[in-house]
């Protein structure tokens, strides 16, 4: 009799998808990168066509300034300097191979354990709030 | 001869000239409002806009560096404008900060913009924690010969220790934990739990403002959090603005009798947010962001520094940049540093009456030291030294 018996929630979870350590990984990479972004939105001008007398944007810097007008007396300098956050920090450790840098700067992993936390700010807190995660497939704070 | 003071961080320019009571803050950022279809707003142009809901950002800075020019450029030209400080470049020095361990050729750039460009008459350059450390020398401290400077500001947190007013390169120490990461977070945060809020960040940045604090126990706090009613003494109701009746956000006074708006707006619930989202600088690992915290970073500082200055360092904490204004924050790193360091030795910290600015004062101070004119260089120095030699006569990297 015994296996006849069983839980809905039992059955449930065995269908709830289990992420592998590379989707995790990349999941928390991209959780990391939405911190760090300045828009969530595309620009809402977007769609302006700016007339010759508005102030421009060029908001992607592009690594090497092809096809953008420049400013007589700003001559070279967008040339040189127009360069992505990425693209500066490459030619930093180029350039500075002694001392401090960017990378060791940065402090190490705490040695204190993780914290989790669910969206209700417990790791566990209600049945209710599991049915949210679920219904939601919310995987924001378990990668 | 003049001398402007020019704070330049990647949330907001804090400038005034050395003689000014206290420097203008001005987002150094240019911003596109959803419904004003016919201008951008440049800096503290912002506040001409009267509908803030989504507004898009454009930021000269990306991690805390100096990456994009043409946007600084926009905001410096007002900056030192007509409609700002009215700045007469020949007869100018100009004391600009720059992020520590700042690349070597953003300081190049810097250089030539700042000469070639705005034709400074000079400049000097440094990182905006040289100018506390100055000030906290000279003015707050009784003659003390180091400080351990926490500089918690948009893009990140650095520590910087200093010893008889010079940098200890070597143990110079950064979270990238800032204001930017916590007001994203908490979008994140209420538009999964609440409301869609994603594009809100002038917005839900105001909410941090106004109610987030940090927690001196928060574990306790949590608990609290959990309780329903009057037991909840942590929860809040936050009125969003509308930007037609309602011009900006606030916290709702229980039974304020002149509150009558109740009903027709929008509101979110502040709860256990108020004070996990501050967290993060306290605790990285609670969003995956493998750092330690202020206060355990602080000893990490300290590992890399002699032993003998340990007890020197740790009763010389100055907390300044923006976060430090979270309510709390004072408290919650000297408890975490105590906790952590050494019995022997004793901890103190100082938080400055105004932490966003204390660097920008320490400029001011700076600029009246009587050696202050052999510190700068000059544009004739640039013009027949070159840039290399320009580079070499200031700290930044």
């Amino acid at each position: 009799m015994a296996e006849k018996r069983e839980s809905g929630r039992v059955k449930n979870a065995e269908q709830k998808r289990v992420l592998d350590e590379m989707s995790r990984r990349r999941r928390q990479r991209k959780a990391l990168e939405a911190l760090e972004s300045d828009n969530f939105s595309e620009d809402p001008h977007a769609d302006l066509k700016m007339s010759k007398k508005a102030p421009k944007f060029e908001e992607a810097i592009d690594a090497n300034g092809a096809g953008k007008k420049k400013r007589k007396s700003r001559g070279d300098f967008k040339q040189r300097y127009r360069k992505t956050f990425a693209a500066l920090l490459e030619e930093e450790q180029m350039l500075n191979k002694e001392g401090p840098t960017y990378f060791s700067a940065c402090v190490p992993p705490s040695k204190l354990p993780e914290r989790h936390f669910c969206a209700c700010g417990a790791r566990f807190c209600c049945v209710k709030c599991l049915g949210t995660h679920q219904d939601t497939r919310c995987l924001k704070w378990t990668a | 001869m003049a001398t402007l003071v020019l704070d330049n961080g990647a949330g907001s320019a804090k400038v005034g000239f050395s003689t000014d009571k206290e420097p203008k803050i001005i987002p150094n950022c240019v911003m596109k409002a959803k419904n004003v279809r016919t201008r951008i707003f440049i800096g503290d142009q912002i506040d001409e806009c009267k509908d803030l809901s989504s507004l898009y950002y454009l930021l000269p800075f990306q991690k805390g560096y100096l990456v994009n020019w043409d946007i600084e450029r926009q905001v410096w030209d007002h900056m030192f404008g007509k409609d700002c400080c009215k700045v007469d470049f020949n007869e100018t020095t100009l004391v600009v900060t720059e992020p520590c361990l700042n690349f070597q050729s953003i300081q190049e750039a810097m250089t030539e913009v700042l000469f070639e460009e705005y034709q400074f008459k000079a400049i000097y350059r440094c990182n905006a924690p040289h100018l506390s450390q100055y000030k906290y020398s000279k003015k707050d401290s009784q003659n003390q010969q180091c400080t351990l400077l926490v500089d918690s500001g948009y893009s990140f947190t650095h520590l910087v220790p200093f010893c008889k007013g010079k940098k200890l390169r070597d143990a110079v120490c950064r979270l990238n934990v800032g204001g930017k990461v916590l007001t994203n977070h908490l979008k994140e945060v209420i538009s999964y739990r609440q409301l869609m809020v994603m594009d809100e960040t002038y917005v839900v940045n105001q909410m941090k403002e106004d109610v987030c604090y940090v927690s001196a126990n928060f574990t306790q706090d949590m608990n609290i959090a959990r309780r329903k009613g009057a037991e909840n003494t942590i929860m809040r109701e936050y009125v969003l603005p509308d930007f037609s009746h309602i011009k900006r956000g606030y916290v709702r006074q229980k039974d304020d009798p002149t509150d009558k708006t109740e009903g027709y707006e929008q509101t979110i619930r502040m709860n256990n947010e108020r004070f996990a989202v501050p967290e993060l600088l306290f605790h990285p690992s609670d969003v995956g962001i493998q750092e330690m915290g202020i206060p355990e970073a602080i000893t990490h500082v300290l590992s890399k520094v002699d032993e003998e200055l340990h007890p020197h360092l740790l009763t010389n904490i100055v907390l300044t940049g923006g976060n430090c204004h979270l309510p709390g924050f004072q408290d919650r790193v000297y408890q975490g540093v105590r906790s952590l360091a050494s019995d022997e030795y004793d901890v103190a910290t100082f938080l400055p009456p105004n932490p966003m600015t204390y660097a920008w004062e320490g400029g001011c101070l700076l600029s009246q030291d009587p050696q202050f004119h052999k510190m700068v260089l000059t544009r004739q120095d640039y013009d027949e030294q070159g840039l290399a030699y320009s580079l070499e006569q200031f700290d930044v990297s």
